[in-house]
């Protein structure tokens, strides 16, 4: 009897199993059928055309005043600045964009911006002069990049299409218009919404974040961590930046290998983040070109000025000279990179090739150090970011070359907010060498770049040499307001700092990385524009006839 | 059995409390501001102040902990520094991924496995054993990461029929939007009879489903031969032989039964311990799960959301053990009856 059942039991499990196997094997032919349609890429007429991205850029924020972070790559797509400032070697300094022309007082202390006529936001209503005025002191008084509007006294709108800003002191108030954060123009309604609720526009409707924007796309998906969707905005008002896709679907996709798995399974036609020493490879793969553009990044190593022996310009211009800088940029860059002059980025505001450069030179290191009285040796201390994987690659290199001066260097890897921390709480006890990665906030990297990384503050900010030099903070600032009025004797005068600063050597300046995309055969793909380094404008990608 | 259950979810509880003390502690001990993660590290000052003050990070540590305490319990786990979204509003998007996988792969290793380890175990040294062995071996020592990239190379760039990365294609939110029910996608779609996008998810769960499966996979293959070995060396297996009863009843009815308590646990074990191997998974298929939020928050000091993450991680460890017990208590009497006569724990 008990056999029986047993027997029974076991048919039903049997037919159990055999239901499970036909189900996955039907799942499996079904599955089968939807993976041959992948990868179509622009889609047949009867779809939308769909552009397909894979994206590392995650959202912190749907607020475009408060944003600060990677979301400027949508935000760059939804939401418009005054000017757009164009890349290196462009025959114009600018774009005009919501501002059709623009003029400056002799002073540079007053800027008239004369907004076109036709421009809207999404929502139908236009962007005017008020617009204009409340997105900009919004951004100065709770932005996430506010200081960048440090100069701004008041702004006047004499007239629905003309905006006045008064400056408290000379400045570059084109430049600044044009910036990545904190500049773009929002919809007055949500900014009145969200002036006291962070969460504004993050929060949303029905699921969705608000757009207030007047840009080529519209947002209309997102899912946090995984996807977001923009639609071509229906009657942007203009006709020649409009996109050339309906909707653009980007998945974000942190991991660069991954990106690439995408790219070249054909599962999107473009990503924006690939591994550099793979481009090549997939450039192959997928048929397309690599391309390279200069990048506002660069890498630089602050040299505690505080202590001894680094309080010795000698022992740090050794330590200059004692740096294989090209290996470092095989192996941090795998080539993709210069090397820096000073800390300004290659084709970002006031970077000048008269600026000189250390050349690796060990006898001249050597040399140096024994006129220091340290021909014995010395032992010293580097931190770095250990979330940053090209100084993880690099910073063993300079370890090994220090080596060969007698230099003894004890690494370490922190989080970068903890050896940030670190370096700010007490000098003296603080880290010898401290290897930074760094980029403006917006394309002025004299008053960013030159005066925060090494301008002296009583308390450390960003310049964590804590190195003090008057003649220096004084070029600097004369220099600063010469951009705002005359822009060319201005770059002389960060020239003559950066001069300073190079002979001076509070840190050491190492490279300059590219950026790196790969074009595939099927598209055409706009300029990269080093000055909105987070943003890839969709809207400048057609498919090549 | 309720008593069992009862002890066991009360010690559970205290664990995870003194699992919160710990994780506050080192995540506040660490020189990292939040105010700094939260705002960026160009936030000038008086902002950083303002931050302070609005986020209360301005008070004493252990003020701090016992309103995040209190919050705890009322549902508020605070706002992720890096997303500044509720962290369980994070959780209900991305976790419904992660435990898709996670049970996918569990199912996936737990069945197989077994068949594997009682073919295995059928004549030990022969080659059948010898190839579970090498399956086994190898998907115990083989890193997530590396065999997941193996896949996608082989069955995405040579067989070309399978998906690369991600949950669904996207063509399915224009063809076939799925209509959320419980926010788990793949469940949605099959009670909802989306048959495109549930086919389609499917497809998509296939490779990393055998990337996360192949440890357990191999954990539980490796047991259930040796649980199955001891125990046909036993006496009754040899009285029902001497009965006549079929070969291959003893081992997968009679044998099986009394070898699969082992199994049962390093099956739970693994499955808490494949919750955080999910995100190396997910990270190498681009899975929309919480592994990217993890690896993120643990980066930048969001102290938020790393303590949610380990207290679901914890959380996961002590469900799955209790399952186990649960579980054993049904299939072996001997432990239900030690736990009324408090032998057992």
């Amino acid at each position: 009897m008990e056999v029986h059942q047993q027997l029974s039991q076991r048919r039903r499990f049997r037919l159990a199993t055999g239901l499970l196997a036909a189900a996955a094997a039907g799942a499996l032919m079904l599955s089968g059928c939807t993976v041959s349609k992948q990868g179509t890429g622009t889609g047949d007429a009867a779809k939308p055309a769909v552009l397909s991205v894979a994206a590392s850029a995650a959202v912190t924020t749907w607020d475009p005043v408060r944003s600060f972070s990677t979301e400027a790559l949508y935000m760059g797509n939804i939401y418009e600045t005054l000017l757009k400032k164009n890349p290196e070697g462009a025959a114009e300094e600018f774009t005009p964009v919501l501002a059709e022309s623009w003029d400056h007082s002799e002073d540079g202390k007053t800027w008239t911006f004369h907004l076109r006529t036709d421009a809207t936001f999404h929502n139908g209503t236009p962007v005017n002069a008020d617009a204009v005025k409340q997105s900009i002191e919004a951004a100065k008084a709770y932005g996430g990049a506010s200081f960048i509007w440090a100069p701004l006294e008041s702004i006047d709108t004499p007239d629905e299409h003309t905006v006045v800003m008064n400056l408290s002191y000379s400045a570059p108030a084109d430049i600044i218009a044009a910036a990545t954060y904190g500049a773009w123009i929002v919809e007055p309604s949500a900014l009145k919404a969200s002036k006291d609720d962070e969460n504004y526009f993050t929060t949303g409707t029905d699921g969705l974040p608000i757009d207030a924007g007047s840009g080529p796309y519209t947002l209309d998906a997102y899912t946090p961590g995984s996807k977001v969707v923009l639609t071509a905005a229906k009657d942007y008002w203009n006709k020649d930046g409009a996109s050339h896709y309906t909707t653009v679907d980007v998945a974000i996709t942190p991991d660069a290998v991954t990106a690439q798995q995408m790219l070249t399974a054909g599962d999107v036609d473009l990503a924006t983040s690939l591994p550099a020493e793979n481009v090549q490879d997939v450039a192959k793969q997928v048929g397309g070109e690599v391309r390279k553009a200069n990048s506002p990044f660069n890498y630089l190593a602050y040299f505690n000025t505080t202590k001894a022996p680094l309080n010795d310009v000698k022992v740090r211009q050794a330590l200059s000279y004692a740096i294989p800088y090209q290996d470092l940029i095989e192996a941090g860059a795998y080539s993709y990179a210069t090397q820096s002059r000073g800390p300004v980025p290659k084709g970002i505001y006031p970077y000048s090739e008269d600026v000189p450069q250390y050349s690796y030179d060990l006898d001249k290191a050597k040399q140096l150090l024994k006129e220091s009285g340290h021909a014995d040796g010395l032992k010293l201390t580097l931190t770095y970011a250990s979330e940053n994987p090209s100084e993880a690659r690099f910073v063993p290199l300079i370890k090994d070359a220090f080596a060969k001066i007698g230099v003894d260097l004890t690494v370490r890897a922190e989080l970068f907010n903890q050896q940030w921390e670190e370096a700010k709480s007490n000098p003296k006890k603080a880290q010898d060498i401290f290897v930074v990665y760094y980029w403006p906030t917006y394309s002025d990297a004299g008053v960013d770049n030159l005066t925060s990384l090494f301008g002296y503050t009583e308390k450390p900010f960003f310049n964590l040499s804590y190195w003090k030099n008057d003649e220096y903070n004084k070029l600097l600032a004369e220099a600063a307001p010469l951009t705002g009025s005359d822009r060319p004797a201005a770059q002389a005068k960060y020239v003559e700092a950066m001069k300073l600063l190079v002979d001076q050597a509070p840190g050491a300046f190492l490279y300059d990385p590219e950026a790196i995309m790969v074009v595939p055969k099927n598209l055409e793909v706009g300029e990269f524009n080093e000055n909105y380094p987070f943003t890839t404008f969709f809207a400048s990608i057609s498919p090549k006839a | 059995m309720w008593r069992f259950i009862a002890s066991r979810v009360g010690s559970a509880l205290l664990v995870l409390l003194v699992l919160t003390l710990v994780v506050f502690t080192l995540t506040r001990v660490i020189p990292s501001d939040p105010a700094v993660v939260y705002a960026g590290p160009k936030a000038p000052p008086e902002e950083l102040a303002r931050i302070r003050e609005r986020l209360g990070f301005d008070r004493p540590l252990p003020v701090q902990y016992l309103s995040y305490l209190g919050g705890l319990l009322t549902g508020d786990w605070g706002n992720s520094l890096s997303t500044r979204r509720p962290v369980l509003t994070e959780f209900a998007v991305r976790l419904p991924p992660t435990l898709e996988l996670l049970f996918a792969a569990i199912v996936f290793a737990l069945i197989f496995g077994v068949i594997l380890g009682v073919l295995a175990s059928r004549k030990p040294g022969g080659p059948l054993d010898g190839v579970v062995r090498f399956l086994s071996i190898g998907g115990i020592s083989m890193p997530a990461f590396w065999l997941g990239l193996l896949l996608q190379i082989f069955f995405v760039g040579r067989l070309g029929i399978l998906p690369a990365t991600g949950e669904f294609s996207k063509e399915v939110d224009y063809v076939s939007p799925i209509t959320r029910v419980t926010g788990f996608p793949l469940f949605d779609s099959f009670v909802t009879g989306n048959w495109v996008a549930w086919s389609d998810g499917l497809a998509h769960l296939i490779l990393p489903m055998l990337t996360l499966a192949a440890y357990p996979l191999g954990l539980i293959a490796r047991m259930t031969r040796a649980s199955m070995l001891e125990v046909q060396s036993q006496d009754y297996i040899f009285t029902a032989k001497a009965y006549g009863l079929r070969e291959r009843m003893i081992r997968w009815r009679l044998a099986l039964k009394n070898a699969i308590p082992p199994t049962l646990t390093v099956t739970g074990l693994s499955a808490a311990y494949a919750l955080t191997g999910t995100f190396f998974v997910e990270v190498v298929f681009n899975w929309p799960g919480l592994g990217q939020f993890a690896a993120d928050a643990m980066l930048s000091v969001d102290y938020p959301s790393i303590l949610a993450i380990t207290l679901l991680g914890a959380a996961g460890y002590l469900l799955a053990n209790l399952i186990v017990d649960i579980a054993q208590a049904r299939v072996d009497p001997r432990v239900r009856i030690g736990s009324r006569k408090g032998i057992s724990a």
